[in-house]
């Protein structure tokens, strides 16, 4: 089957490209300076240091520092990360999770508000739902996260006083187990309307704030190819099959004007994953955005390197699903040769 | 009135048909008082340039201008559908005296006045349409087989419920999803064991209307040929498929959009010699429009020149050809080369297809005549009959109301 051949191929590549991002990743985040700078103090003596140096191989020469890196992630330790004072590998799942859930909530609504945003305005073109929905997007794609989301803290947080900050309520959270670490899910197997709940009230203003600007880019990209799409001679055919309009604009205008828009959405999501590092701060969502910023700051360089190099990872693989949706929608798209 | 002599109960009649644009410069009249028959059972050539508004008429027997920006800013489309005979289904046979239509079953409305819903009906059922480029026509996300079997979930969904062996009265999830109107959550409906059964005989007999209708157009190996999507086939094969799509309702009336323009000669031939089979036996009437002379002589009983939002020239094909009166008939004609024609030598009208923005009241070919005169200036000439069933819209054959009519013999520079 060529799907089958083509995902393998992308799948054996992976590895190579992993190699080639983690030497980016050590290489750069090196320059940056000597990770040796989170264990020290003022007080230590330069023999301390050079003992502390010793302890982590760091006085060995550069490349054979990377070895030992990559070994270390090959046995499943990324390393000591300073900031979480634990290992990277106990606290990255647990913050994963968190980022995960604020990110997939507002990649839904982003997506699924997104299309209908644009699908809408589109068949409407230059009329009254066209303009609203052209002042949601530009104001979404503008208005800066930082920003707005602090906006929606002072309002319904510091004046109404309705929404909640953080992640979860402690005693709630406390009242369930927790075994996928997504607080919506494990409330659901909990079978805990309360602790449903609560988890979905905690992710509504910063899923907002994170997926405003993703939905407005997503609908006005939408909006516009529709737009095209509408102008083509298939559309006049299918009307003149004496189809209804909606089945015009469902099934064939929306269909093709999906295929650029899903390219969109695809770049879309590395805007989340950069949008978490201003929302989980502006809220305390203890994700790794927070991790992330924090250790940038105090130099905690196996976190940010874990970081990077799961990020990059997660780009490809979601490169690899926009490729398929992208053939599957369009079939005069050839994977590979 | 123009062609009533003739007897034969016309399917369509178009009369003082106006189409404007609004556009920036002012208002186009794109189709500017048109009027005339289609008969039953013929195919009547549209001819002219482009821009002069042969698409715009045809369009707008299916209503399919985009408006804004376009105006329905007058006149009228009568449509008399004829009920195809359900013996035969159009062939002609004994019980139908070999018409292929149910006598005493016609339908007569105004294609310009009728609710959208109406419209809808009678879109692919009763009038099809075939697009200038089958390419461009055919929705490249989705394969064939989809794409024509939308036409019988849209109008055949009563013989797709009996060919699948379905009680007429069946309801519900069954009958949405054999007349494409599904409803949300009729997928999992359909899913449910008795209903995926029932489902599968309904795909089943859509895929055998599906086959045939592509048969008809004698593609090799129809039912290969459905799970195919539109660029993986010819030009050819695209407006084969087209064709088939249009024809799989048995409409009383075809407009074919300058169908062949995007293909190459050979296949031309081939699509041509097909609508023409298809035609006569099915009796099913066509509105021919292209800019190719030679190509509308060769398939039209009829033949209606065009220029510039009005019927300049209208009669039996053979009389025109014979005996062109209009001074642009008669220029395109000599423009049209011939293997007579000297190397280099190419006739052509002087000058450009005048603006239509608020047209003055003169001759529209004024300025591009070779023989105006002083009444074409100043007066602007209606269809006249000159000779029976053909008419003219020039002063040369019939009188003016004022000043020097023009001749064949004056030739002005």
């Amino acid at each position: 089957m060529q799907l089958r051949d083509y995902i393998l191929r992308r799948l054996m590549v992976l590895p190579v490209l992993i190699i080639g991002v983690s030497i980016v990743v050590f290489t750069l985040t090196r320059i940056g300076g000597s990770p040796v700078g989170i264990y020290l103090s003022h007080e230590m003596t330069p023999d301390e240091v050079a003992e502390i140096e010793a302890r982590f191989n760091l006085d060995k020469p550069v490349w054979v520092q990377y070895i030992y890196w990559i070994r270390g992630i090959a046995m499943g330790d990324f390393g000591w990360s300073g900031v979480a004072a634990a290992p990277v590998a106990d606290v990255f799942p647990l913050k994963l999770a968190a980022t995960m859930e604020l990110a997939f909530a507002s990649g839904l609504v982003a997506l699924f508000l997104g299309i209908a945003l644009g699908t809408y305005a589109g068949a409407r073109r230059n009329r009254l739902p066209d303009h609203l929905t052209r002042i949601v997007a530009v104001s979404g794609a503008s208005l800066p996260q930082f920003w707005f989301g602090i906006l929606l803290l002072i309002i319904f947080w510091a004046h109404i006083g309705i929404a909640p900050i953080g992640r979860s309520d402690a005693a709630i959270f406390a009242s369930i187990a927790h075994p996928t670490g997504l607080y919506t899910i494990d409330a659901i197997l909990a079978g805990s309307p309360t602790a449903l709940w609560d988890a979905i009230w905690h992710l509504v203003l910063p899923s907002i704030t994170l997926g405003y600007g993703a939905t407005a880019i997503v609908a006005r990209m939408m909006r516009s190819a529709l737009v095209e799409e509408l102008q083509q001679d298939y559309v006049d055919a299918a009307r003149a099959k004496g189809l209804a309009e909606r089945i015009v604009l469902k099934r064939h205008a929306r269909r093709n004007a999906l295929v650029p828009t899903v390219t969109v959405i695809g770049l879309t999501f590395g805007f989340l994953l950069q949008g978490t590092i201003t929302v989980e701060i502006i809220y305390r969502w203890p994700g790794l955005g927070r991790w992330m910023a924090d250790s940038v700051l105090r130099g905690d360089q196996a976190t940010l390197m874990t970081y990077v190099l799961f990020t990059s990872v997660l780009f490809l693989v979601v490169n690899l699903i926009v490729d398929l949706v992208y053939a599957n929608l369009d079939r005069r798209v050839t994977l590979g040769k | 009135m123009l062609d009533a002599q003739h007897g034969a109960a016309p399917v369509a009649s178009v009369r003082d048909l106006k189409v404007y644009f609004q556009t920036k410069r002012g208002i186009v009249h794109a189709v500017d008082g048109v009027s005339f028959d289609i008969r039953d059972g013929e195919t009547l050539g549209l001819v002219g340039e482009t821009g002069c508004g042969k698409s715009v008429t045809g369009r707008s027997f299916l209503r399919l201008l985009p408006v804004p920006p376009g105006i329905q800013a007058g006149g009228s489309v009568m449509f008399n559908g004829h009920a195809v005979c359900a013996a035969c289904a159009g062939v002609g046979c004994g019980a139908c005296g070999s018409t292929g239509r149910q006598a005493g079953r016609d339908s007569s409305v105004d294609l310009l006045g009728i609710s959208s819903e109406d419209m809808r009906r009678i879109r692919g059922d009763r009038i099809a349409m075939i697009f200038q480029d089958p390419g461009k026509a055919l929705n490249p996300t989705l394969p064939i087989g989809a794409q024509i079997a939308e036409v019988f979930f849209q109008h055949r969904t009563e013989e797709l419920i009996a060919l699948a062996g379905l009680p007429a009265d069946t309801a519900g999830a069954i009958r949405r999803f054999a007349s494409q109107s599904p409803r949300f959550g009729d997928g999992w409906l359909l899913a449910l064991p008795g209903a995926r059964a029932q489902r599968r005989q309904v795909e089943a007999a859509l895929a055998k209307m599906v086959a045939s209708a592509l048969a008809e157009t004698q593609v090799p190996n129809p039912v290969k040929l459905m799970a195919r999507y539109p660029h993986e086939l010819s030009g050819g094969m695209r407006q084969r498929v087209m064709i088939a799509q249009a024809l799989a309702c048995n409409p009383d009336l075809l407009i074919a959009d300058e169908p062949t323009t995007a293909l190459d000669v050979t296949v031309e031939a081939r699509i041509l010699e097909l609508i023409r089979d298809l035609q006569q036996r099915r009796k099913t009437s066509v509105l021919y429009i292209s800019h190719d002379l030679s190509l509308v002589r060769r398939i039209s009983d009829r033949v209606a020149v065009m220029y510039a939002g009005r019927i300049v020239e209208i009669g039996a094909t053979a009389e025109i050809f014979a005996n062109p009166r209009h001074p642009y008939t008669r220029g395109l004609m000599a423009a049209a080369p011939s293997a007579d024609t000297p190397r280099g030598k190419l006739a052509a009208i002087r000058g450009t297809v005048p603006e239509l923005v608020d047209p003055p009241s003169a001759c529209r070919f004024l300025g591009r005549c070779p023989h105006e005169a002083g009444a074409c200036r100043s007066n602007d000439p209606a269809l006249q009959v000159v000779a029976p069933g053909h008419s003219v819209a020039c002063f040369i054959d019939h009188p003016a109301p004022s000043g020097e009519r023009p001749t064949y013999d004056r030739v002005t520079a």
